[in-house]
């Protein structure tokens, strides 16, 4: 019995899926995982947030930071987003304006309100500490998947959450990291922690996130993320409230006008 | 008993009707806080001058007390007010004890355009040493030597959205002239600036309407503007023998660019400006920023910041920046405490002179912030202008309440 073309094309192709699958490396199924990560986020158009950033020294002191923000989805390259600063109160109406880009450089402007000044900033500055905290530019920046090199490294579990185990290697060469292990949660598909190593590689900072809120039935955002940086003794607290998503922000309230406008 | 229902009723309805007002009254008090949002601070400043001047102010200490504030508000849905006020109080100087309104603006905003009227202020430019392409607002210079401190400025602003960027259109009915320290002001130059006598070209005088038009946008890694102004000097050339400030007419163009590569700033701005009273003449400021981050593993970033500034009169120019070299060190420590400092030096080419500046800040607690500043005028002999500085080197410490 002759098959017929058709018949023949749908085995090889459903052999070679099968193959395909059986044979998936470490790095494929990292990257896997990366996408289903990202594809968990993705279509949730724009979102405003409020954020209160505290920063611990080794001797328990604390001070805090206040701060807004709103992103916008960009389909096919990294979001928009802006930040304004309400407390300390000497940068309060500071504000930031940064468009991320998968492959090339970030673009990054910042609206000085004393000199109703804005003032294009070089984006290479990933490694800086975002107002004197743990958190690096590059941390807090949009997370892009074609931003890093992934490894599946197993399965595990982190605080009772079963969790994905993937290795992710900066692709930027500016990054100060030479590598990322991120722990996903396997149910939600969010990060629950996360660990930096330094360009000696040893265990730079941990992060954890926590609070998970699934906000109109379709995203996870975390309601407390936690860095601590295990060589300085040094920590910040984020805690993220007043989440709104698809409120109908547009391409025009990410311009340099919208920038000097934001109050 | 005898009741006064009436009386009561009455009562009754005056306790509700008060009672009803002072709810109105709270929740329309509470309301207002929130609608106007507010930034601004209560500064103290002392300055300390090292030598004794060569004119008739003579003190060798100064203290003085500045308040700035910008308030903020929505009106309806389209509309903006932002009112700030400025005002400083000081020790000595007369001229500087002033109050001014830095902005008083109404905005209305469209979706693809934008028209405000008021008091504001505008900026334009890229370089760090002197910006020549900002005309729009006149200079507060009894301020200080920084050109930042500006003059709210009359004006009618019409800003169109494009894809590409904007295109602003100004209409400026009437003139601010300049401030200059007074005869007990320090720092000043040997001569007192007769400021009350100001001298016009324009037979309007300060009532000459100048007009504005600026396009803007950016190209990937380039940010470019460029404009056209017709009106008023806002320098004005300075009379002798009585130093009275006149303000001639001109029409200036210019451009400025600014190209951001990874951690290259590459910035140039650049007039040509003609007036009937002027020799026609073009003004230059270009250079480049180069940044090094988290040095040696630190926090601490450090920029290096070189520029060139000329005007191709040469000397007979009426700025003290025709063939000058800034190269200035910025210090960012990203500590908790936004520690900064920026040093610079400022080369006349021609053997005119060096000013040496440094500027340092760190906040305190939560809500203060201490900024210390000084300026060294030093090898003054080649320059009319900056010799008239020699004896006037300062410290400045100011200590700033923010809100």
């Amino acid at each position: 019995m002759k098959k017929t073309l058709s018949q023949t094309l749908a085995i090889t192709l459903l052999l070679g899926a099968s193959t395909l699958a059986l044979a998936q490396t470490a790095e494929e199924k990292g990257l896997d995982i990366a996408q289903q990560v990202s594809a968990q986020n993705d279509g949730f158009a724009d979102s405003t947030s409020s954020m209160t950033m505290t920063l611990i020294n080794r001797s328990g002191k604390k001070s805090v930071r206040r701060m807004r923000g709103r992103t916008l989805e960009v389909t096919g390259d990294g979001d928009k987003s802006m930040t304004i600063f309400d407390e300390p109160a000497d940068v309060k109406g500071t504000a930031s304006l940064t468009y991320s880009h998968a492959a090339d450089a970030d673009e990054q402007w910042l609206f000085l309100p004393a000199l109703k000044r804005v003032k294009r900033i070089s984006s290479k500055n990933k490694t800086g500490a975002f107002m004197g905290s743990e958190f690096a530019f590059e941390d807090i920046s949009s997370q892009e998947v074609d931003k890093y090199t992934y490894k599946y490294l197993g399965e595990e579990e982190v605080d009772g959450i079963a969790v994905h185990k993937i290795e992710a290697v900066p692709a930027y060469k500016y990054s100060g990291y030479t590598r990322l292990i991120n722990y996903i949660d396997k149910e939600k598909l969010v990060a629950v922690k996360v660990e930096y190593f330094d360009r000696k590689d040893a265990q730079l900072k941990t992060l954890t996130m926590s609070d998970y809120e699934h906000h109109d039935g379709k995203h996870w955002r975390p309601g407390r993320m936690e860095m601590v940086n295990a060589q300085t003794g040094k920590s910040t607290i984020l805690e993220f409230s007043d989440y709104a998503f698809a409120t109908g922000l547009k391409d025009k309230d990410f311009s340099s006008n919208a920038l000097k406008k934001l109050r | 008993m005898t009741s006064h229902p009436d009386h009561r009723l009455g009562t009754g309805l005056l306790c509700r009707a008060l009672l009803t007002i002072a709810l109105t009254l709270s929740s329309a008090l509470a309301q207002a806080q929130s609608e106007w949002s507010r930034r601004g601070d209560i500064s103290f400043q002392t300055q300390f001058f090292t030598d004794n001047s060569a004119h008739s102010a003579t003190q060798s200490t100064n203290v003085s007390l500045s308040g700035n504030a910008e308030f903020n508000r929505a009106i309806g849905e389209n509309g903006n007010l932002a009112i700030s006020p400025f005002f400083r109080v000081d020790q000595h100087d007369s001229k500087r004890t002033h109050f001014d309104l830095r902005e008083f603006l109404f905005r209305y905003s469209a979706d693809s355009w934008e028209a405000s009227a008021g008091l504001g202020k505008i900026f334009w430019g890229v370089a760090e040493s002197s910006n020549v392409v900002d005309i729009i607002n006149q200079r507060d210079a009894v301020e200080g030597l920084d050109p930042e401190n500006k003059l709210g400025q009359p004006m009618i602003n019409l800003l169109l959205l494009k894809d590409w960027g904007e295109i602003s259109l100004f209409v400026l009915p009437g003139f601010r002239e300049r401030t200059f320290a007074g005869e007990d002001g320090r720092p000043r130059g040997s001569f007192v600036i007769d400021a009350n006598n100001a001298q016009y070209e324009s037979s309007n005088e300060e009532r000459h309407i100048d007009v504005a038009a600026r396009a803007s946008g950016a190209i990937k890694q380039w940010d470019w503007g460029l404009h056209v102004f017709h009106g008023t000097a806002r320098e004005p050339l300075l009379a002798f023998p009585d130093f009275a400030p006149f303000y001639y007419q001109m029409t200036q163009v210019g451009v400025d660019v600014q190209a951001t590569l990874e951690s290259w700033l590459l910035k140039t701005e650049m007039i040509y400006r003609s007036g009937e009273l002027i020799k026609d003449h073009a003004q230059l400021v270009t250079g480049l920023e180069y940044s090094f981050y988290s040095v040696a593993e630190s926090a601490i970033d450090i920029g290096v910041v070189a520029e060139y500034l000329y005007d191709d009169r040469l000397e007979e120019a009426n700025t003290v920046f025709q063939n000058d070299i800034l190269i200035g060190l910025r210090f960012a420590l990203n500590d908790e405490q936004s520690t900064e400092a920026l040093i610079g030096v400022i080369t006349d080419l021609d053997g005119g002179g060096d000013v040496f500046t440094v500027e340092a800040s760190r906040r305190i607690g939560d809500s203060f912030k201490l900024t210390a500043e000084t300026a060294v005028w030093a090898n003054t002999k080649g320059d009319l202008l900056l010799s008239q500085f020699e004896n006037e080197d300062y410290i400045q410490l100011e200590l700033g309440y923010f809100f």
